[in-house]
């Protein structure tokens, strides 16, 4: 496993309902990092097919692995890269339920999937009209470490990405399609997110005008310590390289030992308290 | 799913008395004296009418005829009065000519042999007069527009799709027909091609590509989540043909849903603002 490897933030707009442009337009970023040297190259949420795609979701949802997952798996092969994406995941077992998924795939292969848990039904957001609920967090052992995978909303819920730092994730990889109103608390969040974990953060955020959204983009890699160590413009579409190098997480547990701080107990009553809401 | 004639029959009695229980509430709660309907003398607008009548009585309806000289049959004017003596409700014609007259003469940029743009002018000119009696007398504007025209964007943005209630806007062209049979529209409106006459000549289906029949069935299996093979291999058709509605369908998105902005705010008029209609 690899102590120290750069990533790629490839914050980028999608043609809704597109999903051969979209891909080639993957392709192209993924070629693009990796001639930067990364060997991780990270896309926003429903990147394959645009994220206010609405009822054209039902007939654009792939299983995973399907199609456009097999495309990309075989593009992290041949370029010998990590790619994070998202889609909208159609079940195995039915014909209409779906899922709003991220996926990463590795040039072994598939590496593994995460539902989101967290499914904004509220302002703008209509998704829970549109996907059910994923149950699980998710956080896979590849060359490049410990990586768990989570999505735009789940970062206003501390216990997904404490989840994935549970289950061992040094890097945790948020995809999002985050309109411009809602900027302020991606900023913050995302940082609390790499401070209270001790974890690396990578945030990936769409580009791009749909339906009167704009998307503000704004993707970064944020350090353990909550330092922010690379960071994508504003609104337009960018590629920008950040440096992981997990030694930097060992000074930063001893200095805020979050982690080994933590209290189970409590734990108990914040289910009792949310039980009782 | 199978997809025939018989996916889209429905029970055209509770059909008639939804519509009319649904005009008739929404003419009440606005505390409108009554409505006012662009009377063309095609099938959907009679039948709008008629239901109308049939609604709220028609002394509350009023049919109001704009021909052109252009492109308005004398016909149509027949099929109107027909419909509006059987159903009961008043007419008024209002000759639009001079108007669309003055309106082309004013324009600099104005060009004749633009069919489209020039058949626009009529449909939203139309569109100023309906609205001046709606305001004038205290009525709504009940719109006339169909599931297929609408599903295809067959209409002029702020024209003839502008109106208070649309009450007609769920059923597929084939289906107005039968309902229009089922509650006495006279047969020869119910069986003439259908027509905007926004320039002579013009029949809906020719400019569509396809007779209403097959349209219809496309539409209702797009509607249905079928995909476009499917649709293509049960309806025995090419699947460009399917292909070209499906785009078309979709690519029309911006005249169904208007007054789109961008969101800069908490909450957004047309977006995330979810207020209950007050009437």
């Amino acid at each position: 496993m690899k102590e120290t490897f750069k990533l790629a933030l490839s914050q980028i707009s999608c043609e809704r309902g597109n999903k051969t442009q979209n891909l080639r337009k993957i392709e192209e970023n993924v070629i693009a990092a990796r001639r930067q040297g990364a060997e991780l190259v990270i896309f926003p949420e429903l990147s394959v097919t645009g994220y206010t795609v609405r009822d054209q979701s039902y007939e654009l949802a792939e299983t995973i692995p399907g199609a456009s997952t097999i495309t990309l798996a075989e593009i992290a092969k041949r370029t010998r890269t990590h790619i994070v994406f998202g889609l909208p995941e159609l079940s195995e077992k039915t014909q209409a339920t779906i899922y709003n998924s991220a996926v990463m795939v590795g040039p072994k292969g598939l590496i593994g999937k995460y539902r989101k848990m967290y499914l904004p039904t509220h302002s703008v957001f209509e998704e829970k009209r549109y996907f059910r609920l994923g149950y699980e967090a998710a956080a896979f052992d590849t060359d490049l470490g410990r990586i768990g995978l989570m999505i735009c909303y789940d970062v206003f819920f501390p216990e997904v990405s404490r989840l994935l730092r549970l289950q061992g994730a040094q890097l945790i990889v948020c995809i999002s399609a985050s309109p411009a109103i809602r900027r302020t608390y991606f900023e913050t969040l995302t940082a609390a997110r790499a401070i209270e974990n001790t974890a690396f953060f990578a945030y990936v955020n769409l580009v791009g005008i749909e339906d009167g959204l704009q998307f503000w983009g704004g993707s970064r890699l944020i350090g353990p310590q909550g330092k922010l160590l690379a960071k994508a413009t504003y609104d337009d579409e960018d590629l920008v390289i950040g440096v992981v190098d997990y030694a930097d997480m060992r000074s930063i547990e001893t200095f805020v030992p979050t982690l080994r701080d933590l209290r189970p107990e409590l734990f108990d009553k914040l289910k009792e308290g949310a039980e009782k809401l | 799913m199978e997809l025939t004639l018989a996916s889209l029959t429905m029970d055209y009695e509770d059909v008639s008395a939804k519509i009319r229980r649904f005009i008739k509430d929404y003419v009440e709660r606005s505390g409108a004296k009554g409505i006012v309907v662009s009377l063309s003398g095609g099938l959907d607008s009679c039948t709008v009418a008629a239901l109308s009548a049939l609604a709220i009585g028609g002394g509350k309806v009023l049919g109001l005829m704009l021909p052109e000289e252009e492109a308005h049959g004398f016909r149509d004017i027949e099929h109107s009065k027909l419909v509006a003596k059987k159903f009961g409700f008043k007419t008024e014609k209002v000759d639009i000519t001079s108007t669309l007259k003055a309106f082309y003469d004013s324009v600099p940029i104005f060009d004749a042999s633009e069919n489209v743009c020039k058949g626009n002018i009529k449909a939203r000119t139309r569109m100023v007069y309906v609205y001046y009696y709606a305001n004038r007398l205290n009525r709504l504007v009940c719109g006339s527009s169909d599931k297929s025209e609408v599903m295809m964007g067959y209409f002029t943005k702020w024209g003839d799709v502008a109106a208070d209630i649309s009450p007609i806007m769920d059923l597929y062209k084939t289906q107005v027909r039968e309902l229009a049979r089922h509650i006495g529209v006279s047969k020869p409106i119910i069986v003439k091609p259908s027509s905007p006459a926004l320039w002579p000549g013009q029949t809906a289906e020719d400019e569509l590509g396809t007779k209403y029949e097959q349209l219809d069935l496309v539409l209702y299996g797009l509607e249905h989540f079928m995909k476009p093979s499917e649709i293509a291999e049960q309806l025995k058709v090419k699947a460009n043909l399917v292909d070209r509605v499906k785009r078309r369908w979709l690519s029309m998105e911006h005249k169904r849903r208007l007054l789109l902005t961008t969101k800069l705010e908490y909450r957004t008029v047309g977006t995330d603002f979810r207020l209950p209609r007050s009437s």
